[in-house]
């Protein structure tokens, strides 16, 4: 069942970015305003950033997509933490 | 002083493959140990699973880990756990293991732990069966961390969790999800116990510092929230106060495992 009511889009989103294979990403944040989507969080590669788009352009094509998601950092730590 | 790198939150697979090991290369300069904090794969797929094998595999510091809800997204979350054994990765679920790590001595107990929520603020196993279950699967597993935490016969104990314990490392998650990120179940069974320190992943909107309510330190160690390969936290134990010139770089593992059925 569809809604236009951008509340019941936005939890359908977010639940297909969490269940779809292509993405299963938990981590990712849907907000929507208007017809613009913004999706943020943090994914593991590129590949997976650009699966976010396609999933939720399959799901609602009429909304602009914005992907704000950023691959996560992955060098060497720089500094330690003393826990005494 | 024993030198902790802790990540958590890899969601390694193919499309991932190789990312974390040029960072891992000089991770003996840095840390004594390697903790992973769980979701080490994105579908909890063996084939996810040899990736991240292959990614931790024969480095030259002991590596301990725990599964997280991802790597039981597949159901076979057993094999994902005898497939990394199989590469020399210590996987953790209501078990303690033992380093001796030239001359200190560090105890890891892990589990994956399961949500429930905060305390005054959480579910009850009351009502329908599956909400019985849902807590009842909470106690139980944080009834093994405290027993695998009291198995440790070393005085430098580390709780090692894929959901968290407190709320202090979940703040940037959304209030209404807390009770899908963790339980206060967790941190009563390592405040019960004692331990040096608390690592768990998991909330990748949260942020790094809390503290259980026992003073207990906890750091969230999900990938997007470190930003980084991993973190390293400099454990100085109470025979080493103040003592940061020691090393144990190089040291052999020594891991005794008990098992909590």
């Amino acid at each position: 069942m569809s809604s236009r009511t951008p509340q019941y889009a936005a939890a359908r989103l977010t639940q297909a970015l969490a269940e779809d294979p292509r993405t299963a990403e938990l981590g990712v944040r849907v907000q929507l305003r208007g017809d613009h989507v913004y999706l943020v969080g943090e994914v593991a590669s590129e590949e997976r950033r650009q699966h976010l788009t396609e999933v939720v352009r399959e799901l609602e094509p009429e909304l602009t997509v914005h992907n704000e998601v950023g691959v996560v950092e992955c060098r060497e730590p720089s500094t330690a933490e003393e826990l005494d | 002083m024993i030198r902790i790198a802790a990540v958590g939150d890899v969601h390694l697979g193919e499309d991932a493959r190789g990312r974390l090991r040029p960072a891992l290369e000089h991770l003996p300069d840095h840390a004594d140990l390697l903790l992973l904090a769980g979701d080490l794969t994105k579908h909890g797929t063996l084939a996810e699973a040899r990736v991240v094998a292959e990614e931790f595999a024969g480095l030259p510091v002991p590596v301990v880990a725990v599964l997280g809800n991802h790597d039981h997204h597949a159901d076979v979350p057993e094999q994902i756990a005898a497939l990394l054994t199989d590469h020399g990765i210590h996987v953790l679920e209501g078990e303690s293991t033992v380093l001796r790590l030239d001359g200190a001595a560090v105890g890891v107990a892990g589990v994956k732990g399961f949500g429930g929520g905060f305390a005054g603020k959480c579910g009850s196993a009351f009502g329908e069966p599956e909400m019985k279950s849902f807590v009842r699967h909470t106690e139980k597993v944080a009834a093994r961390l405290a027993d695998a935490l009291h198995a440790i016969d070393v005085p430098v104990r580390v709780a090692l969790t894929h959901y968290s314990p407190v709320t202090d490392t979940l703040r940037g998650e959304p209030l209404e999800i807390y009770p899908f990120l963790g339980s206060y179940l967790l941190a009563e069974a390592i405040d019960d116990a004692g331990a040096a320190l608390a690592v768990h992943g998991h909330a990748h909107f949260g942020t790094e510092h809390g503290t259980t309510p026992g003073g207990v330190r906890v750091r969230n160690v999900a990938q997007p929230v470190i930003r980084c390969a991993y973190k390293v936290y400099n454990l100085h134990g109470p025979d080493e106060r103040g003592d940061q010139s020691a090393s144990a770089t190089g040291g052999q593992a020594s891991p005794h495992s008990t098992s909590r059925a």
